[in-house]
């Protein structure tokens, strides 16, 4: 069954630009130069049930926008988008009571009060019966271990204490689809690894579909399979993660020092033909880059060698974060 | 029924969170007070001078004053949306909202809710009661009810302005300046609206209508027959404009773009 | 030294400026309210010639002249402080090489300024147009009344630190704060010139700093006090100046003393 099924979603923004000076902003009290702006453009999803999917891309590719467009606080302004089967933004408040949303730079909590407290009123907000919480939600406090924390007033936890309980809040309901918006952000790497396990604590249990935005890609590289990837309002890539990482990861960067100062155009020069790319760090270091595939570092060596005298010599394979780094500046073909 | 319950859990844990600061509630009641008192001296002190205000005298402009007053504190217990554009637009805290399955100006006015408001209604009585004894106004039994009846409507009247207002929040990111300006007209409703232009008059009655806060409800106690058309009026002016309130809060909803981040 | 003051007031005074589109709707909102006074007096004065020494044309100038002058003199400095003790940025600001005191009656000039060249100017232009409003005919009455305008920005401004630096002991005292605005503006005789008051309260009123903000400038502008009274009446502001030092200072003095103690 499908969880997220959207065939040419569009969010566009109608903005408009000042213009500049007094007289301008005079005319702009009159008529203002309108511009639409598509923040989502025609993308289209295909998300099952029991996926966990990794929703990346650079700031203002359109994620959150997105993910307010299937959390129903968004009306989308084109495409088919149903959510759990419902339309969210017309029967918001039947289908709110379906998903489970986080975000991370927001609480959801109740600030001046006892965690327990805030609980307590969600659960009569979304009508959970005492026998249901008491069965799912015993489970959800001991996983993420916040039962000493349920006494405490939000605003004296830590960030990491109150972004569990924040978890924890948002499955109150317990419900099929969970929505995280970058919900590890400022956390350490325990709490990271503790909010990690009990997401795929649910997803196994409940089979709980989880729609994931991080700027970590760790996160991402723990918890899902699937990513799908954002890049000015459309979707540039969409599969598995392995295979992502299969079509660059081969790629290996070499930096070579030199004992004195060497020109780009000598340096390519002597390695002509071969299938590598130099970038000069300064004038005396050089970066380059190639597939594993296609070159090894012995064969480079020997180009260089007879030319050049090599001080120091280091080799780095390419981590996704740099692999998505390289997406989002250069652009999917580049790859 | 199921928002019956919500509302008293809400009220519950408003409680629970005031009592912690306890001075801020204290701080609360004690400016209200003053500025209540404030409009009292300046009736009181007026009517040394004179006997009449074009026709209305000292107890009946009181009354009305203090009726003014009873509305008014219904409606900001329930519709403190004063700093909805910061709080909920600008600050984005309406994306939380709008996860929840309840009516979303709903659980707005739920979390905004301001309950010590609700003590202006005793000094609005206290004022009313003094008049009312003063000029040895007679009261029939059904007049509490048709009390209650007046002071619902008046409080409607400014539940749907104050919401349609709020509304417009959904349509700008910064803001608009308009909410203080309304609140001063506002206060136009605390005279008899025959003292004013008949511009300001046409405006006080149909446009903003807070003469139907005031003076028109009023009047039923106060026997003017000459406002008998527009204290009919009242509930229905009272319907109207909320109906009006809810349904540019709606559009507005529809027009949501999400804070910036 | 005195060029860094300077650059204060040119500051606050350019924020103000960003901010701009809050003040079409302040001079909305002073109009709304003179407005309803204006109604409201002239409904008072019914068919009678004086009120408190005032005739109903003079009550409508004190009326528009006291409002346009808030304008001028009105800041939330207080609010300012009480929000910074809060933060903590007070300690922060107490390390800087000047005197934070001084700092913030520099932003209030800057905010006065800002609000009297675009609000109270083109704010009583406005009303001019609305009302019938009777100005001063002679040019030293203007010049008076400027000197007194000033010192009543001055009183009002201290008036401010005062409740502001109770934010030092009380912690949170926005109700104070609130209450000390309404009751300003009542007993500043902006709503009500001091003159209508009882006997009894205007012998109270006299001793206290409030009717020298909106009350004594009001009355030289509107001709309620003229001649010799006017030298009184600015001795009278001047006075109050230099006697709100002491509080100020006596409360500075034990503010800074309870800031080392809790380490800010």
């Amino acid at each position: 069954m499908l969880r997220i099924e959207a065939r040419g979603l569009t969010k566009e923004f109608k903005s408009y630009k000042s213009r500049s000076g007094l007289m301008g902003a005079f005319r702009d009290l009159f008529s203002r130069n309108y511009m639409n702006i598509k923040a989502v453009d025609a993308i289209d999803l295909a998300i099952n049930e029991g996926e966990m999917v990794g929703y990346i891309g650079e700031n203002g590719a359109g994620k959150s926008t997105t993910i307010k467009m299937l959390t129903g606080i968004l009306k989308p302004s084109s495409g088919f988008l149903r959510v759990n089967g419902m339309d969210p933004h017309r029967e918001r408040e039947n289908f709110v009571k379906t998903i489970g949303v986080v975000f991370g730079q927001r609480s959801q909590l109740w600030w001046d009060i006892a965690v327990q407290e805030s609980f307590t009123l969600l659960k009569k907000v979304y009508r959970v019966s005492d026998a249901h919480y008491k069965r799912h939600m015993e489970h959800v406090i001991d996983v993420l271990d916040i039962e000493d924390l349920l006494a405490r007033p939000v605003r004296k936890l830590s960030l990491g204490q109150r972004m569990r309980c924040e978890l924890a809040a948002a499955l109150i309901h317990n419900p099929p689809l969970l929505f995280l918006d970058e919900p590890t952000i400022g956390l350490d790497v325990l709490v990271k690894l503790k909010i990690r396990d009990f997401l795929k604590e649910m997803n196994k249990e409940y089979g709980t579909t989880v729609l994931l935005t991080t700027h970590d890609l760790s996160d991402i590289e723990a918890l899902c399979s699937r990513v799908i990837m954002l890049d000015e309002g459309k979707v540039i890539y969409d599969g598995e993660l392995n295979k992502l990482k299969e079509q660059m990861g081969s790629k290996k960067a070499v930096f070579v020092d030199f004992p004195y100062p060497v020109s780009l155009e000598k340096l390519e020069s002597v390695t002509f033909g071969l299938p590598v790319s130099w970038s000069q760090i300064h004038p005396m270091q050089y970066r380059g880059v190639f597939r594993s595939e296609d070159l090894s570092v012995s064969h480079l060596l020997e180009a260089i060698i007879p030319s050049f005298e090599v001080t120091d010599l280091s080799i780095e394979t390419m981590s996704t974060e740099e692999v998505v780094r390289k997406i989002y500046e250069e652009g999917f073909a580049h790859v | 029924m199921h928002y019956l319950s919500l509302f008293w859990y809400y009220m519950k844990q408003y409680f629970k969170s005031r009592m912690e600061y306890r001075t801020d509630l204290l701080n609360g009641i004690f400016s209200d007070l003053i500025f209540q008192t404030t409009n009292l001296v300046f009736i009181l002190v007026v009517f040394q001078h004179t006997a009449f205000l074009e026709g209305w005298n000292k107890n009946e402009i009181l009354f009305i004053y203090g009726f003014f007053l009873v509305p008014y504190a219904v409606f900001g217990t329930f519709f403190n949306l004063w700093n909805f554009q910061e709080k909920y637009i600008i600050k984005g805290e309406m994306d939380r909202v709008l996860t929840r399955p309840a009516h979303n100006l709903f659980q707005v006015m739920l979390e905004t809710m301001d309950p010590p408001s609700l003590l202006g209604a005793i000094t609005g009585m206290v004022i009313m009661g003094y008049s009312a004894f003063d000029m040895g106004m007679e009261i029939a039994w059904y007049d509490p009810f048709i009390f209650l009846g007046l002071v619902v409507s008046a409080a409607l009247v400014y539940g749907g302005v104050y919401t349609g207002i709020a509304a417009i929040g959904f349509f700008s990111d910064s803001k608009t300046g308009i909410t203080p300006m309304i609140w001063n007209i506002q206060n136009y409703g605390r005279y008899p609206v025959n003292i004013y232009n008949k511009v300001i008059k046409f405006i006080l009655t149909w446009i903003l209508p807070f003469a139907f806060v005031g003076v028109y409800p009023a009047s039923y106690f106060l026997k003017k027959e000459e406002f008998a058309f527009y204290l009919y009026l009242t509930p229905v002016i009272g319907i109207v404009f909320f109906f009006l309130g809810i349904t540019i809060w709606n559009i507005g909803v529809k027009n949501y773009r999400g804070a910036g981040s | 030294m005195f060029s860094m003051y300077v650059e204060m007031i040119r500051i606050r005074f350019l924020m103000m400026l960003a901010y701009r589109v809050n003040y079409y709707s302040g001079i909305a909102v002073y109009s709304i309210n003179i407005g309803a006074y204006y109604f409201l007096w002239n409904a008072i004065y019914g068919d009678k010639v004086t009120m408190g020494g005032l005739t109903a044309l003079q009550m409508v100038t004190y009326v528009s002249i006291s409002w346009m002058a808030r304008a001028f003199y009105f800041n939330n400095i207080d609010q300012e402080m009480a929000q910074e003790v809060k933060e903590g940025k007070v300690a922060i600001e107490l390390i800087r090489p000047y005197h934070y005191l001084a700092t913030k009656i520099m932003q209030a000039m800057g905010e006065g300024i800002f609000r009297f060249l675009f609000f109270s100017l083109p704010g009583m232009i406005i009303i001019t147009f609305i009302f019938p409003i009777q100005y001063p005919s002679g040019f030293s009455i203007w010049g008076w009344y400027g000197i007194s305008l000033l010192f009543s920005f001055f009183i009002n401004t201290q008036i401010n630190l005062i409740t502001g630096l109770l934010t030092f002991f009380f912690y949170n005292n926005e109700g104070i704060m609130r209450a000390k605005r309404v009751l300003v503006d009542l007993f500043s005789g902006l709503i009500l010139p001091i003159s209508l008051y009882p006997e009894w309260a205007q012998a109270i009123l006299n001793y206290l700093p409030f009717q020298a903000i909106s009350y004594l400038p009001g009355m030289i502008f509107t001709g309620g006090i003229q001649g010799e009274q006017i030298f009184l009446s600015l001795g009278q502001q001047f006075l109050w100046i230099l006697l709100l030092w002491i509080p100020i200072g006596m409360l500075w003095w034990q503010a800074k003393k309870n800031l080392v103690i809790q380490g800010g």
